[in-house]
């Protein structure tokens, strides 16, 4: 028998890889950074697992989160792919959905496709509505098709065909006879990728998973080889997925285009168990870094999640925990027109980046306005790595408050009011979609910059609670050392409610459930160990936009279904109609595997180090503020604003008239201090 | 006691928040309406305005809609003034007062804020059924009379209670009852979207200093607008053109615009422009000045949003009597008709004052397919759709293929399998339209083919047009195809169809709609061969056409004849 054992996650980004290290036994968790090597993402964790993981340890479970697939995406490197399409719909991937990206602009492009009207194919062939077939397919048309791989040097075939949700004959007939010819070529079937209608944006996952296949397979080839000697043997790599849940590499293989978001799900997958932890069942959780800025939503417990995504312009049909890309961040830049002050869009980036880096950077930006006020430590700004220049800040928000009468400081509270606000109206946006009011929540701010800025955005929204969880700037990892596995299976099933045969409907709801016991198995899992939500896509009769209702298990109760749909509806909407029609439009059963894992425990308590001071700027005034390191705190230790409290990778601003308590689990809530217990 | 005022930190707070309210209280409406047209053709509006019904912030699906809303909050106010009480709801879709067709409903309420009147939300959204001569739209009405239900500013909401009497004559003047009424309460709740968001702004800074912002935003806008018209090219600068015809004669229409640039002064004048005409293509004076400010948004800072006191330099002149001046009983059904080739010709006017912008003309009108059927034992049902088509090219880039007109904007197509599983129709065919994008150095974008085959006896009716005045090409680009439409009946027999009035057609007829393409820009002969090329391999250029409009030979195995192409020449012919 080896010694401890460890359970590892590994938040791979552009410039750091985060891992965290949770020792099995205790649940203690450490974090540390090593720098990202982009071109074999894997090089810097195993180099991270071998330099910080104790020599008598074993690793025997390994989660991370890729951003390979993701990448392929941006910067155009998938693999190049051939469509199939149905006769007379070869345009269908470009012409797209007709809309104007900008309505006020004559000059709008639409996103470029990943493959093009040179590389589609057509077959003839026609499923219709019903789902019967009205053309027979002649799979002899897809020799030109053959031909062409030789010639063209395709990787991969993306395969949609109209209807083919409804009745999958056509696909899997041209798939056999593909797959005998072209044993070797990734072929991506449409109705396996995702079974819903709309034919564009389903043509436009099929190809985004033929696109990434291939480079998703590579990495994880070269990862689970390259990790055998780090891994026992029985132990499988887990990789995170757009929903929110993990999976093994072994079903990543079959799914690559699930891993396409698979980045920024942990934190909010973090957020879901602090919801547990700590008793809020409703959070904000914001990750804020240089550039951006990204919100999402735990709601009764749960992360909120759509089940369509958009990347680069193109529409993905697959659950994924909703993240709000908002572009705001420490790089924002403050500027002025006609008489007014502006913050963003604009951001300096990295380079030449804000004043205060140094680089050549001159226009102010929100970390600069951070930095006159003193609210970061100008030596010891992404654990000391890189110092900031103080007075080039200053100089740089002086010059733009001087054309508004205003002194350095108060610019510099301008600019991150400003920059609050926008933030605030942001996150009110993503609530107000779905019929929230963020007062009923508390806010959890993770990421360089979020802890800083928490308390500010946290008044705007009138929002009375502050959660800043343990590592904050590795709390990505850290969540994913929190989730299960998750499949999600879905089929369209169209129908007025009221005309389904109840029997029918649980023999299909059944037969996804199959599928993910099944899925499930294959990975090892009990059949003790899973759980299966079941949830339907309904709306009134003659709307589009469907609500995703619940299913609960057992027999399904008509009504009680159609009374929770009307009682969401009106919850979102502000109205609803008990009395009209209403029709389901897709059957969804996520299958869980439920991983082992140990509870958090408390925190070690270290030194709590010398007192410092510095002056910080709160509201205009000029505060002496205690700066209090984080790991000197205890459970149910309180600190008073103003005060700073900093630890390797993040601070944390507590204003006057707020104060910082640690909670279970070593979260730390900032909230307002109630009158008297000052 | 002053009132106190808001500082520059505040002001461009409550900007962005009147921008984010008013797409916040749009979200509102598509995700609760009924109608197709609304939650996927996004064909509504949304504004805030502030308590004397100036516009602050807005959000539209349809860009034609840009400035029209406020009109309706004016008229609100002149008609009931202080008789206005929290929780009240007034609508109005009167063609002449707010400008559009009877379809488009305007829903006004006022946003109270601890007593007193702080400001307006609007929101205005297209009915599918308000009671016409035909289902849906009418295409050969030649009165407002056979339009449809006609209000005048009218309260149908008092103090939060329905008012029963208005609701059961809405229901009464409509086929399509429940999708009604639900349209309405989603264009409600997105004015109390709006009432509870501004709420949450003024508990933190007041409502006077909110007002005092809402100042600062007017005067910011305005100085925008004097700093980008002083920017242009002083002069006077004219374009006209034709519609195919109004829908009920078969004589051209004549549209004319001129624009005239003085310092900071913009002054468009539709002298020349025809008087009203029988056909349903008479235009609201509001709506034809909203549409001039869509086009100027275009060309002159089109990525910044709309806020209050946007365009106030604009001086646009309407002859008192002519089709963009509608008067009653001019029939309007098809307002917009006239209007895509009205921004065709101020775009145009605007790319001589702003050369580095100017762009050739693009397909030009909605293209509608409308079927339906009103059978009692299969159901009833209406589709009604607009069809994408090709945009102008430009200096350094190709006009974009198959993309919605200019006055619609977040127009999607409805998929074909939702189309298919909704209705009894197949949709046969969904391609590029070849050949059909004016020839240039920067190509005109294609039109698409899109076809219908009716799987039931329907009725079908198309509005179709610029067939006559096709997208004009620039600098020596050519001219784009104008529409084709045949109807294929079931023995095979065909017949030409642009606009045709609803008519009951047998099951098995086929409906193929072809739609322009975009004018091309810049000497056709100058397109360097390898992109034509490009463009036979896309299909979006057939061989033949290579040859004759460009020069350029493609062989049988898709590669440059060098031979026989002939030699390209300069970019802009100098002639």
């Amino acid at each position: 028998m080896a010694g401890r054992s460890y359970r590892v996650a590994a938040d791979i980004g552009g410039t750091f890889t985060d891992l965290v290290f949770q020792e099995a036994a205790t649940g203690h968790c450490d974090a540390y950074k090593v720098l990202s090597t982009p071109e074999n993402p894997a090089l810097a964790v195993i180099e991270g697992m071998n330099r910080y993981l104790p020599a008598d340890a074993t690793a025997d479970f390994f989660v991370h989160g890729t951003t390979v697939g993701l990448n392929a995406v941006l910067t155009r490197r998938g693999a190049r792919v051939a469509l199939l399409t149905t006769e007379n719909y070869r345009d269908i991937y470009t012409i797209q959905g007709n809309d104007r990206g900008e309505i006020f602009s004559i000059h709008w492009r639409k996103p470029r496709p990943l493959t093009e009207i040179p590389d589609t194919f057509t077959v003839r062939e026609r499923i219709n509505a019903k789902g019967e077939i009205e053309t027979p397919i002649d799979v002899r048309e897809l020799d030109a098709l053959v031909a062409a791989v030789g010639e063209r040097g395709y990787e991969a075939i993306a395969v949609c065909l109209l209807f083919a949700f409804k009745n999958p004959a056509h696909e899997l007939a041209v798939e056999a006879y593909l797959k005998e010819r072209l044993p070797d070529i990734s072929i991506t079937l449409s109705h396996r990728v995702s079974p819903e209608w709309r034919e564009f944006a389903r043509t436009s996952t099929t190809v985004m998973d033929a696109y990434v296949a291939p480079v998703v397979r590579r990495y994880l080839d070269t990862l689970v080889s390259n990790m055998a000697a780090t891994l026992p043997e029985d132990n499988q790599l887990h990789i995170m997925k757009s929903n929110g849940g993990a999976m093994t590499a072994g079903a990543a293989t079959e799914n690559p285009l699930q891993t396409l978001l698979s980045g920024p799900v942990g934190g909010t997958i973090g957020g879901r168990a602090l919801a547990e932890t700590i008793g809020r069942p409703n959070l904000i959780c914001v990750d804020m870094g240089g550039t951006s800025f990204d919100a999402s939503l735990i709601v009764d417990g749960e992360p909120s999640s759509s089940n369509e995504a958009e990347l680069e312009g193109l529409p993905v049909q697959m659950s994924v925990v909703d993240i709000h890309v908002i572009g705001a961040g420490g790089g924002s830049i403050a500027w002025q027109e006609a008489g007014a002050v502006r913050v963003g869009p604009q951001s300096a980036g990295s380079v030449p980046g804000p004043a205060c880096y140094g680089r050549g950077g001159t226009e102010p930006t929100v970390s600069d306005a951070n930095l006159v006020l003193g609210r970061l430590d100008s030596s010891n700004f992404a654990g000391g790595s890189l110092s900031l220049d103080r007075d080039k800040a200053k100089e740089a928000v002086a010059k733009l408050g001087s054309s508004f009468g205003m002194n350095a400081e108060q610019m510099a509270q301008g600019i991150l009011d400003i920059i609050n606000a926008k933030m605030a109206d942001a996150i009110r946006t993503i609530t107000i979609r779905r019929g929230i009011d963020p007062r009923d929540f508390a806010l959890v701010a993770y990421g360089g910059a979020g802890p800083a800025q928490a308390a500010a955005l946290a008044a705007q929204l009138d929002i009375a609670e502050v959660i800043i969880p343990v590592m904050p700037g590795a709390f990505s990892a850290w969540g994913m050392l929190q989730t299960d596995v998750r499949h999600d299976f879905k089929m369209t099933y169209y129908g007025f409610w009221h005309q389904i045969d109840a029997q029918d409907l649980a023999a299909k709801l059944g037969g996804l459930e199959d599928e993910g016991r099944d899925y499930l198995r294959k990975e090892g899992f009990d059949d003790a160990d899973m759980s299966f939500e079941r949830a339907a896509d309904f709306r009134y009769h003659g709307q589009e936009y469907v609500l995703t209702i619940p299913i609960p298990p057992g027999p399904v109760d008509m009504q009680a279904v159609r009374s929770a749909f009307d009682a969401a509806y009106d919850r979102q909407y502000g109205h609803s109609s008990p009395d009209a029609s209403v029709e389901v439009a897709n059957l969804r059963v996520a299958a869980l595997g439920h991983l082992k894992r140990p509870g958090v425990p408390d925190p070690m308590v270290g030194e709590s180090g010398s007192t410092r001071s510095r002056k910080v700027y709160f509201a205009g005034t000029e505060h002496d503020t205690a700066i209090v390191q984080r790991s000197g705190l205890a459970v149910g230790s309180r600190v008073n604003g103003p005060a700073i409290v900093e630890e390797a990778t993040a601070t944390t601003l507590v204003p006057p008239g707020w104060r910082a308590e640690v909670l279970k689990g070593g979260h730390m809530l900032v909230a307002r201090q109630q009158e008297g217990t000052a | 006691m002053t009132k106190p005022t808001a500082d520059p930190i505040t002001t461009e707070v409550v900007r962005n928040f009147v921008i984010s309210c008013a797409q916040d209280m749009n979200a509102a409406l598509w995700r609760s309406a009924f109608s197709a047209i609304i939650y996927e053709g996004r064909d509504s509006a949304v504004a805030l305005m502030d308590e004397h019904g100036n516009m602050l912030g807005q959000s539209t699906g349809v860009p034609l809609f840009v400035g029209a809303i406020d009109a309706c909050v004016k008229l609100v106010l002149e008609r009931y003034g202080d008789d206005i009480h929290p929780g009240d709801i007034f609508i109005l879709n009167d063609s002449y007062l707010q400008g559009t067709h009877l379809h488009d409903v305007t829903a006004v309420g006022p946003l109270f804020y601890e007593g007193e009147i702080v400001g307006f939300g609007a929101a205005r959204a297209h009915w599918q059924d308000i009671g016409a001569i035909d289902p849906g739209s009418t295409m050969g009405s030649t009165s407002i009379f056979h339009e449809g239900l006609r209000l005048g500013p009218t309260r149908i909401v008092s103090k939060s209670k329905p008012i029963r009497e208005w609701y059961d004559l809405l229901t009464r003047n409509t086929r399509l009852k429940d999708m009604t009424i639900g349209d309405l309460n989603a264009q409600i709740t997105a004015i109390r979207t709006g009432e509870r968001r501004l709420g949450q702004i003024l508990s933190r800074i007041g409502s006077d200093v909110y007002r005092s912002a809402c100042a600062n935003i007017f005067e910011q806008a305005r100085q925008l607008d004097v700093e980008a018209i002083r920017a242009l090219k002083d002069g006077t600068y004219y374009r006209e053109g034709y519609l195919d015809d109004d829908g009920v004669g078969d004589e051209p229409v004549k549209v004319a615009l001129s624009l005239t640039i003085e310092g900071e002064r913009m002054i468009i004048d539709l002298e020349g422009s025809s008087d009203p005409v029988e056909g349903a293509i008479n235009c609201g004076a509001v709506q034809t000045a909203s549409l001039l400010r869509l086009a100027y948004k275009t060309m002159i800072n089109p990525d910044r949003a709309i806020t209050g006191g946007s365009f106030s330099t604009m001086e646009v002149r309407i002859p008192d009597k002519c089709m963009f001046n509608a008067r009653e009983p001019a029939a309007c059904e098809w307002y917009f008709t006239g209007l895509g080739l009205l921004a065709d010709l101020m775009i145009s006017c605007l790319g001589e004052a702003m050369p580095e912008r100017a762009t050739a003309a693009h397909y030009g009108d909605s293209m509608v397919a409308a079927f339906f059927s009103m059978d009692e034992e299969r159901g009833q049902w209406i589709s009604v759709e607009p069809t994408a088509g090709g945009w102008g090219g430009r200096v350094g880039s190709d006009g974009e293929s198959a993309l919605i007109n200019l006055v619609n904007g977040g127009f999607r197509n409805l998929p074909a399998e939702v189309y298919e599983t909704k209705f009894p129709v197949r949709v046969e065919e969904f391609s590029l339209r070849c050949d059909s994008g004016g020839a240039g150095r920067w190509r005109g974008g294609c039109g698409v083919v899109r076809s219908y085959r009716l799987l039931e006896d329907a009725f079908a009716a198309l509005w179709f047009e610029r067939s006559k005045t096709t997208a004009w090409g620039l600098k020596g680009g050519e001219n784009g195809q104008g529409p084709d439409n045949d109807v294929v009946y079931p023995d095979g027999t065909v017949e030409k169809q642009l606009k045709m009035r609803a008519r009951h057609f047998p099951k098995g007829t086929l409906f193929v709609t072809r739609t322009g393409g975009g004018g091309g820009y810049g000497n056709p002969r100058a397109r360097p061969a390898d992109e034509v090329l490009e463009d036979v391999r896309f299909g979006t250029v057939s061989r033949d056409q290579a040859m004759a409009r460009y020069g350029v030979a493609i062989t049988d195995d898709l590669s440059i004849d060098t031979e026989k192409t002939l030699p390209r020449e300069a970019e802009i012919a100098t002639a």
